[in-house]
C-alpha cells in the first residue's frame, strides 16, 4: 500500500479562517497554518494534497499555501455541510487509492516537523490497513473529540485494533463501550485529527451520503462502519495536537511550536518576563 | 470444623440452608459461647461477603435469643458505656471488641449479650449496605461521576436540539413514566441483598401501569418530568404536586437534600451526572457547570416534576419511578441515553435503573430492585442474575446488583390476560402510609438465618410465582386471584406477620362477605398491606365492586382510625397496563408549555415583578400561558386558579385556632401554668439541659442482691394474693392517656387501640390484650377484677367509640375510663433545646448518606424554630396535634379528681390495691404471687423492675443521696451513669390505695370533696419536677404527605413519686417476659421470637 495523496479539510463555516492564520513555525519563519499542515503531509511523502474549502475560499487558501512543495488541489465543499461530507468531497481526488487525511483546524507538534504524519503513514503502509492517530485523552475533554474503543495489538505498545468509533461520546457511554486496557482511569483514545485511510472509507461515505441516504451521518459513524468491514487500527501518538478553534487554541499552538523550535530560549525568557510582571494573581485559574 | 461455620461455607445447598435454630438446638451456654468465639474469628478472616454477613447474623441471633434462653448466664452485667457510644457512632467493630473484652473480664451476661447482638446486627446490615453502594459505584457508566470534581473536567453537554431558541424560549423535553405493580415478589426477593445472594430465588412479576383516581378521567402515566434550558445561570427545580420550587446557584445546595421538598429532584440531578456526585463539597460555582453544560454563559436549566394525583404510600413505587423518570429526562438531554424522544433501548433502560438505585442511595431512601420497573413497558419477569467473571460482583456475591428484565410476549402474557386483569382488578390505596423499612430488615435477617418455617414459606412463594406465570399464560385471572390470596395468607404472613393488618383483613372479609364467589382474591402490593392493594373480582361485577370497595374502605377506615394511623382518605383507582414504558416527547421552542399547574405555582412571583425585569424567556412563557388559558379547558381552569392565588382570600369561616382554643377550654387548660412554663423555658430556667438532677447528687447503683426476685410460684405470697383476689381487693389500672408517639411516629392515633398483632386467631389491640389478662386472672374467683383505662383529651373519644363498637370486648368485670383533667399546649421548641437533643446527647448515627440527609433536615428544623418564634405556641397543625397530655403523673390523681376511684370504692368497698401499669407492658397481669408479696410487705407502693438490657434506656433504679428511687433518664446528670444501673423500671406498680391517699392527705371518705381533692393534687404536683421534652409531631398535607416537626412540651412522671420520703416504696425484680415494654413496631419480630408474644398469649383468655 502506497500513500501519496492527502486530504485536508478546511471548509467548516466556523473554522474556515483558521488555516489562514499566520504563526511562527519551529524554524522561526512566519507561515500560515495551512502551509504548516501541507509541509507535514509533504514530509510524510505526499505528492498531492487536496484542500477542501468553503466555496469561494479557494483563492485565499491558495495564497496561504503558496510555496509548499506539493501539487495542490482546492475542492469546494458543495451539497451540504458536515465533516463527513467535506471528506467525501475529495472522493474524485482520492479515487481508489489510500490517502492521508488531516483536519485543517489542528496543529501537530512532535519531536520534529512532519514526524506525526510520517509515523502514521509508515504504520499504515506496514500494516496494510487504515490507521487513525489517537491520543489518550481525559474524559473531561470527550465532548470535543471522536473516540475509539478496541484491543491492544499483540506485540505492539502503541497499536490497537479498533472495534468501536463514537463521535463525542458521553463519559457514560465511554465507560461502557470505549474502555481500553492499559490506559489511566478516566482516559480514552480520542482522535488526533490525522488518519491514513483506505478507499473503503469513500465507498462507505458514498453509501451514507449518496442519494436517498437520509440524515447526515458523522465521519465517526463512517469510521465505525469501516472498523466493521476491514482491519482498522489506532496508533497512539506521543506528540501533541492543538485544536486551534478552542479558546486560546491559536495562542497555545503558537507557544507549543515556539517552545519546540529554534527560538525556545527566547520565548521562554519572554514568558518568564510576563510571569514576573504579572504576579500570580490568577495563578489558581 | 465448627458446625456453624460448616453450614455457612458448605457447597451443598441442603447443608447451607440448615436453620440456625436447628443447628444450635440443645447446646449449652458454654457450647454456644465457644461457637460464638469461633464464628467471630471466622467472620474476621473470610473474604466472602455473604459468609461474613451470615456469620454476623448467626452471632447476633445467638446473643439475642439463644443465650438468654439457656437460662444459665446471669441477667445482670455492666455494658461498657464506651461500647454503647461506639455503637451509636456506627463503629461496630470497635464496639464488639470492647464488649468481648467485657465478657472476658466480667464473664457473660444477658446485658452484654444484648449489646453484642445489636452490634453484630448493625455490622451485618452495614456490610450489606456498603456492598450495594460499592456495586452501584462500580457499574460501568456510573464510575466517572465519582471522579468529576471540577467544572473544568465536566464532560456533559446538552443536546443541540434543546438549545434551539425561539422568541427567547427553549424547547421542553417531557418524559412520562408508568408506575409498577408486582403480581408477586416471591417474598420480598427484590431486596438487593437477597438478589445478590440468592439470584435463583429472586424473581418478580412486574407490570407497568397508568393510573387515575376513579372518576377523574382516563388513566395516564402517573409521573412526568419536564426539562428545558432557561436564560439564567441557575438550576431551577419545581415540584408541581408538592407546590415547591427553588433556584440553586451553588453546588453545595444541590447536595442539601432535606432543605426543602425537592430532595428527589436533587438526587436525580446528581445521579444523572448533571451535577455529578464527585462534585460534592466542590467550591465550583454552579454557573460554571451550567455554562459547560449548555455551552452558553448566563444559561441554566429548569427541571419540573409532576405526580398525577397518586398519593404517597401507594406501594406502586411512585417515588422510584419519578426518580427514574427525572433521570431519564436528564440523561436523554445530555446524550447519555441514545434516544432524545420515544422509548429507550434495553441497555439505556438498565443504565437508568442503575442510576435510580444510585439516586435512592444519595437521597437516603431505598427501594427494591424491581421498583424502577415502570421504565420498561408492559409485563415483565424481573429476575436475579448470577455474577459471572467480568461482573464487578464476581467473587464477592453470588448475584449481580442489577437484575434482568424479560418482557413477556404473547406466549407468556397473552393480550387477553392483560385485558382480563384490567377488567377484574380493583386497585386501591387503603390510606395507610407505613414505613416498610423495618419489614425489609426482618426479611433479610430471617433469610440469612434460614429460619425453618420462613425458609419453607420462601420456597412456597417461589413456587407460587411459577403458578402465577402459568395462570397468566392461560389468561386465567380467577386462578391468579386464588394464588395472590394464597400468597398473602400463607408465605407472606408466615415470613412477616406484620405485612398484614387488621384493617386489610377486615376489607378482605367484607369483600368476601359481599361478593362471595365473585370475589376472586386479594393481592398485596409492595412490602406490606394497608396502602396500595388489589382486589380481584369477576369482571361482571367489577364496576359494582369498584364503587362498593370505595365505600367499604371509607367505612372501615372511619371505624378504625382512632387506633390505626391513616395518612389519607382511601381511594380507588382506574388503571391500564402501559405498553410503552418511559416515553419522551419534545415540544417546539416557540409553542411548548410546562403543565398548567406549573404556572399556577410559578406565575404569581413573576407577575409581581415589573415586566421589564423579566427575562425574555419568562416574558414569552407568560404570554404563551396567557394565550392558552384564554382558550378554556384545563388551561382555563389553571388561569382561574392563578387569579385565586393572586387575589386576597376571604377569611375562612372557622379558623383552626378557634377550634384549638375551644379544645383548650374544654380540657382544663391551665393558661397561667402555661405562661409560667413559657417564661421559664425562654429564660433558660427550664429546658432539656435543666431536666437533670444537680451534678452534686450522689447516684449509685442498687445491687441485684439488694432486691428480692419473684419468679415462679411464690408459696405463701401466692396464697395471700389469691385470698385478696377472692375478696375482690385489687383493680388493674392501665395508663393510656399518652399517644404512644414512638409507635406511630407522632401520627396522633391511640396506640392502645392499635390492633397490632394476631393472637387467638385475630388481630388484637393493647386494650383487648389487657382485658383478656384480667379476664383470665379473674377466672378462678367470684368477683371479676375491675379494670380502669386512664385516658386524655386525645384518647377518651376513640376509647369510648371502640369499647362501644366492640361491646367492651365482652369484659365481664367493671370496666371504667378515667378521663384526663389536664392538657398542655405544645411550644415551638427553643433552638438550644433542639441542639441539646441532637448534638449534645448521644444519638444514633445513621448510614453515611442518611446521616447527611438527617443533618440537613435538622438544620432546617432549627431554622424553622427560629423563624416561627422559639417558645411560642405551636398552633400550625390540627388542634389535636397542638395539644399534649401532661405526663402520666397526672393519670392516677385524675382518678381522684374525676370521681372514678370514688365510684370504684363505692361499688367495691373491699378494694385495697391498684395494679398500675403502662399500656405497652403487655406481660403485666394481676399475678397473685406479686400481689401477695406487695401486701405482705405493707408498702404503700411496690415497683416492678427488670435487669437492664441495652435497649432499656430512660433511667432506672438508683440510690440517690442514699435513698433508693426511680430516676428518669433525662434526670441523670451524666448519660454514662445510666449504664451503671442494674435495674430498669417496668412502669408496673402495686399501690396500696389508703396509703397513697394518705400521701395526698386524703382518705376514702374525703374523695367526695372535689375542692379538697383538687387542692391535695395540686400540692403534691408542685413537689414533682416538670420535664421539658421534645416530641415528634406529624403534620399531614397534600396527598398523603407528612412532615415531622419537633415540638416542646412538659410532663410530670409518676416514677418521681418514689422520691417522696413519706411514700414507703419497695422494689421487686421480675422476669423480662413480664416487664418487657413494647414501644416501637420494629420490636415486634423480636418480641415474637424471644417468646414474649407466646408468654403474653398464655396470660390471656379471649371472650
Amino acid at each position: 500500500m502506497i500513500i501519496d495523496k492527502a486530504v485536508i479539510t478546511a471548509a467548516g463555516p466556523a473554522q474556515r479562517t483558521l488555516p489562514l492564520q499566520h504563526l511562527i513555525d519551529r524554524d522561526g519563519q512566519e507561515r500560515t497554518v495551512l502551509a504548516i499542515l501541507i509541509e507535514e503531509a509533504a514530509k510524510a511523502g505526499m505528492k498531492e494534497v487536496a484542500v477542501v474549502v468553503y466555496p469561494g475560499d479557494e483563492a485565499a487558501c491558495a495564497a496561504a499555501a503558496e510555496g509548499t512543495p506539493v501539487k495542490l488541489h482546492f475542492i469546494p465543499q458543495t451539497g451540504g455541510a458536515g465533516y463527513a461530507r467535506a471528506v467525501w468531497s475529495a472522493r474524485e481526488f482520492t479515487g481508489k487509492e489510500p490517502f492521508l487525511h488531516l483536519v485543517g483546524d489542528h496543529l501537530y507538534v512532535g519531536d520534529e516537523a512532519g514526524a506525526c504524519a510520517s509515523r502514521l503513514v509508515e504504520t499504515a503502509t506496514r500494516e496494510k490497513c487504515a490507521v487513525s492517530a489517537v491520543q489518550a485523552t481525559h474524559e473531561g475533554l470527550l465532548p470535543n473529540y471522536g473516540a475509539v474503543g478496541g484491543q491492544p495489538l499483540a506485540a505492539h505498545t502503541d497499536l490497537y485494533a479498533i472495534e468501536r468509533v463514537v463521535e463525542k461520546p458521553t463519559p457514560t457511554l465511554a465507560e461502557r463501550s470505549l474502555v481500553v486496557a492499559g490506559l489511566r482511569t478516566g482516559h480514552y483514545l480520542c482522535f488526533f485529527g490525522m488518519h491514513a485511510l483506505t478507499p473503503a472509507v469513500m465507498a462507505i461515505l458514498d453509501e451514507m451520503l449518496g442519494e436517498n441516504s437520509g440524515a447526515a451521518p458523522s465521519f465517526s459513524s463512517a469510521l465505525e462502519t469501516l472498523a466493521a468491514r476491514e482491519r482498522y487500527l489506532a496508533l497512539q501518538m506521543d506528540a501533541r495536537r492543538y485544536d486551534l478553534g478552542a479558546s486560546y487554541g491559536l495562542f497555545t499552538a503558537q507557544a507549543a511550536l515556539a517552545l519546540n523550535g529554534r527560538d525556545r530560549d527566547e520565548v521562554l525568557t519572554r514568558l518568564v518576563q510576563l510571569l514576573s510582571a504579572n504576579p500570580a494573581r490568577k495563578a489558581g485559574l | 470444623m465448627e458446625r456453624l461455620i460448616g453450614i455457612i461455607t458448605s457447597s451443598e445447598e441442603a447443608v447451607r440452608n440448615t436453620p440456625l435454630d436447628a443447628a444450635i438446638e440443645g447446646m449449652s451456654a458454654v457450647e454456644l459461647l465457644a461457637a460464638c468465639a469461633r464464628l467471630d474469628g471466622f467472620r474476621r478472616e473470610t473474604g466472602n461477603l455473604y459468609q461474613r454477613v451470615r456469620a454476623l447474623f448467626f452471632l447476633s441471633s445467638i446473643h439475642r435469643y439463644a443465650l438468654p434462653a439457656c437460662g444459665t448466664i446471669p441477667s445482670f452485667g455492666r455494658i461498657p458505656f464506651h461500647a454503647y457510644e461506639q455503637l451509636l457512632e456506627r463503629r461496630f467493630e470497635e464496639s464488639i471488641s470492647i464488649l468481648l473484652d467485657a465478657v472476658r473480664t466480667d464473664g457473660p451476661s444477658e446485658a452484654v449479650s444484648s449489646a453484642l447482638a445489636a452490634a453484630y446486627r448493625g455490622l451485618a446490615f452495614q456490610t450489606l449496605a456498603d456492598q450495594v453502594r460499592r456495586s452501584v459505584r462500580s457499574i460501568a457508566g456510573n464510575q466517572w461521576m465519582f471522579r468529576c470534581g471540577h467544572a473544568a473536567d465536566y464532560p456533559l453537554r446538552l443536546r443541540p436540539e434543546l438549545m434551539a431558541q425561539q422568541g427567547g424560549r427553549f424547547p421542553i423535553l417531557r418524559e412520562t413514566t408508568p408506575v409498577r405493580m408486582d403480581l408477586s415478589h416471591s417474598a420480598w426477593s427484590d431486596i438487593f441483598f437477597l438478589g445478590m445472594d440468592y439470584p435463583e430465588g429472586a424473581r418478580v412479576l412486574n407490570i407497568s401501569i397508568d393510573l387515575a383516581i376513579s372518576g377523574r378521567g382516563e388513566p395516564r402515566p402517573p409521573v412526568e418530568a419536564h426539562l428545558r434550558v432557561i436564560d439564567r445561570p441557575v438550576l431551577r427545580l419545581v415540584s408541581v404536586d408538592l407546590n415547591a420550587q427553588v433556584e440553586l446557584s451553588a453546588v453545595s445546595e444541590v447536595f442539601d437534600f432535606a432543605r426543602d421538598y425537592l430532595g428527589l429532584l436533587k438526587a436525580a440531578v446528581i445521579a444523572s451526572g448533571i451535577v455529578p456526585p464527585g462534585m460534592e463539597g466542590a467550591a465550583t460555582p454552579l454557573a460554571a457547570v451550567l455554562e459547560r453544560l449548555t455551552g452558553r454563559a448566563g444559561h441554566g436549566i429548569e427541571i419540573v416534576s409532576k405526580v398525577n394525583d397518586i398519593p404517597k404510600g401507594s406501594r406502586l413505587a411512585v417515588s422510584t419511578n419519578l426518580l427514574a423518570c427525572l433521570i431519564s429526562a436528564c440523561m436523554r438531554a445530555t446524550s447519555q441515553v441514545a434516544s432524545l424522544t420515544g422509548s429507550m433501548d434495553e441497555a439505556d433502560r438498565r443504565l437508568v435503573a442503575a442510576r435510580a438505585i444510585l439516586g435512592e442511595w444519595l437521597g437516603g431512601s431505598g427501594g427494591g430492585w424491581q421498583d424502577s420497573g415502570g421504565v420498561w413497558p408492559g409485563m415483565k419477569l424481573i429476575r436475579g442474575v448470577r455474577a459471572e467473571a467480568g461482573d464487578p460482583e464476581h467473587g464477592v456475591s453470588r448475584g449481580c446488583l442489577l437484575p434482568r428484565h424479560d418482557l413477556l410476549g404473547e406466549d407468556r402474557a397473552p393480550e387477553a390476560a392483560g385485558r382480563l386483569l384490567q377488567d377484574s382488578l380493583v386497585l386501591v390505596h387503603g390510606g395507610m402510609a407505613q414505613d416498610v423499612g423495618p419489614i425489609l430488615e426482618m426479611v433479610t435477617e430471617k433469610y440469612l438465618l434460614r429460619s425453618a418455617k420462613e425458609w419453607e414459606a420462601r420456597g412456597e412463594a417461589v413456587g407460587i410465582l411459577d403458578e402465577v406465570l402459568d395462570r397468566l399464560a392461560k389468561a386465567d385471572v380467577r386462578g391468579l386471584g386464588r394464588l395472590t390470596q394464597r400468597n398473602f395468607d400463607s408465605p407472606i404472613q408466615t415470613i412477616i406477620p406484620w405485612a398484614g393488618n387488621h384493617y386489610t383483613q377486615l376489607l378482605i372479609d367484607r369483600a368476601k362477605a359481599e361478593f362471595g364467589e365473585r370475589f376472586w382474591g386479594f393481592w398485596m402490593l409492595g412490602g406490606m398491606a394497608g396502602g396500595g392493594m388489589g382486589f380481584l373480582f369477576d369482571p361482571q361485577v367489577k364496576a359494582a365492586a369498584q364503587k362498593r370497595m370505595q365505600e367499604i374502605l371509607s367505612e372501615t377506615k372511619r371505624a378504625l382510625e382512632g387506633g390505626v394511623p391513616f395518612a389519607m382518605e382511601p381511594v380507588v383507582y382506574d388503571f391500564r397496563i402501559n405498553p410503552r414504558g418511559s416515553w419522551s416527547e419534545m415540544s417546539g421552542a416557540g409553542d411548548g408549555l410546562m403543565p398548567p399547574a406549573y404556572y399556577v405555582l410559578t406565575a404569581p412571583a413573576l407577575l409581581r415583578r415589573e415586566s421589564r425585569n423579566l427575562t425574555p424567556a419568562q416574558r414569552a412563557d407568560l404570554e404563551q400561558f396567557g394565550a392558552r388559558s384564554r382558550g378554556g379547558g384545563e388551561w382555563g381552569v389553571a388561569g382561574s386558579s392563578l387569579i385565586d392565588h393572586l387575589l386576597p382570600e376571604a377569611a375562612a369561616a372557622r379558623s383552626v385556632s378557634g377550634t384549638l382554643d375551644e379544645m383548650l377550654e374544654a380540657h382544663g387548660f391551665d393558661r397561667l401554668q402555661h405562661e409560667q412554663i413559657r417564661a421559664d423555658m425562654k429564660s433558660g430556667r427550664i429546658g432539656l439541659a435543666q431536666n437533670r438532677l444537680p451534678a452534686t447528687a450522689r447516684i449509685t447503683n442498687v445491687d441485684p442482691g439488694e432486691l428480692p426476685e419473684v419468679t415462679g410460684v411464690h408459696g405463701r405470697f401466692v396464697d395471700l394474693g389469691r385470698d385478696a383476689l377472692r375478696r375482690g381487693s385489687v383493680a388493674a389500672v392501665s395508663l393510656a392517656g399518652g399517644a404512644g408517639s414512638r409507635w406511630t411516629r407522632g401520627a396522633g392515633v391511640v396506640k392502645a387501640l392499635n390492633p397490632f398483632c394476631k393472637m387467638g386467631g385475630r388481630h388484637r389491640s393493647f386494650v383487648e390484650i389487657h382485658l383478656a389478662k384480667s379476664r383470665r386472672a379473674s377466672r378462678a374467683y367470684p368477683l371479676a377484677i375491675p379494670h380502669v383505662f386512664t385516658t386524655s383529651y386525645m384518647t377518651q373519644g376513640p376509647f369510648e367509640g371502640t369499647l362501644a363498637r366492640e361491646n367492651r370486648y365482652g369484659y365481664e368485670g367493671p370496666l371504667r375510663l378515667s378521663p384526663g383533667r389536664s392538657v398542655g399546649l405544645r411550644f415551638v421548641p427553643m433552638a438550644r433545646d433542639l441542639r441539646f437533643a441532637w448534638e449534645e446527647t448521644q444519638q444514633q448515627v445513621l448510614d453515611v448518606q442518611k446521616q447527611k440527609v438527617l443533618e440537613s433536615l435538622r438544620s432546617g428544623l432549627i431554622q424553622w424554630a427560629l423563624a416561627s418564634g422559639e417558645g411560642t405556641d405551636y398552633r400550625d397543625n390540627l388542634p389535636q396535634q397542638c395539644l399534649h397530655p401532661t405526663g402520666h403523673w397526672f393519670e392516677l390523681p385524675n382518678m381522684l379528681r374525676n370521681g372514678v376511684l370514688a365510684r370504684l370504692l363505692a361499688e367495691r368497698p373491699s378494694l385495697r390495691t391498684l395494679m398500675l401499669h403502662n399500656i405497652d407492658t403487655l406481660g403485666a397481669d394481676v399475678d397473685a404471687g406479686l400481689l401477695g408479696f406487695h401486701m405482705d410487705s405493707g408498702a404503700a407502693m411496690t415497683v416492678e423492675v427488670i435487669p437492664r438490657l441495652l435497649d432499656d434506656r430512660g433511667g432506672g433504679l438508683a440510690r440517690v443521696d442514699g435513698r433508693i428511687r426511680l430516676v428518669e433518664g433525662m434526670a441523670l446528670p451524666d448519660e454514662e451513669l445510666e449504664f451503671d444501673l442494674s435495674f430498669y423500671n417496668t412502669g408496673t406498680m402495686w399501690i396500696d390505695i389508703d396509703r397513697m391517699l394518705g400521701v395526698f392527705g386524703l382518705t376514702r371518705a374525703g374523695l367526695g370533696g372535689m375542692a379538697a381533692v383538687d387542692a391535695a393534687v395540686r400540692k403534691v404536683a408542685a413537689r414533682m419536677p416538670s420535664y421539658v421534652t421534645i416530641k415528634d409531631v406529624k403534620k399531614r398535607w397534600g396527598r398523603g404527605q407528612e412532615d415531622i416537626f419537633p415540638v416542646a412540651q412538659f410532663e410530670k412522671l409518676w416514677g418521681d413519686m418514689t422520691a417522696l420520703p413519706e411514700l414507703d416504696c419497695r422494689y421487686v425484680s421480675v422476669p423480662r417476659l413480664r416487664g418487657q415494654q413494647l414501644k416501637d413496631v420494629a420490636q415486634l419480630d423480636g418480641w415474637v421470637r424471644d417468646g414474649s408474644a407466646g408468654y403474653v398469649e398464655s396470660l390471656c383468655e379471649w371472650r
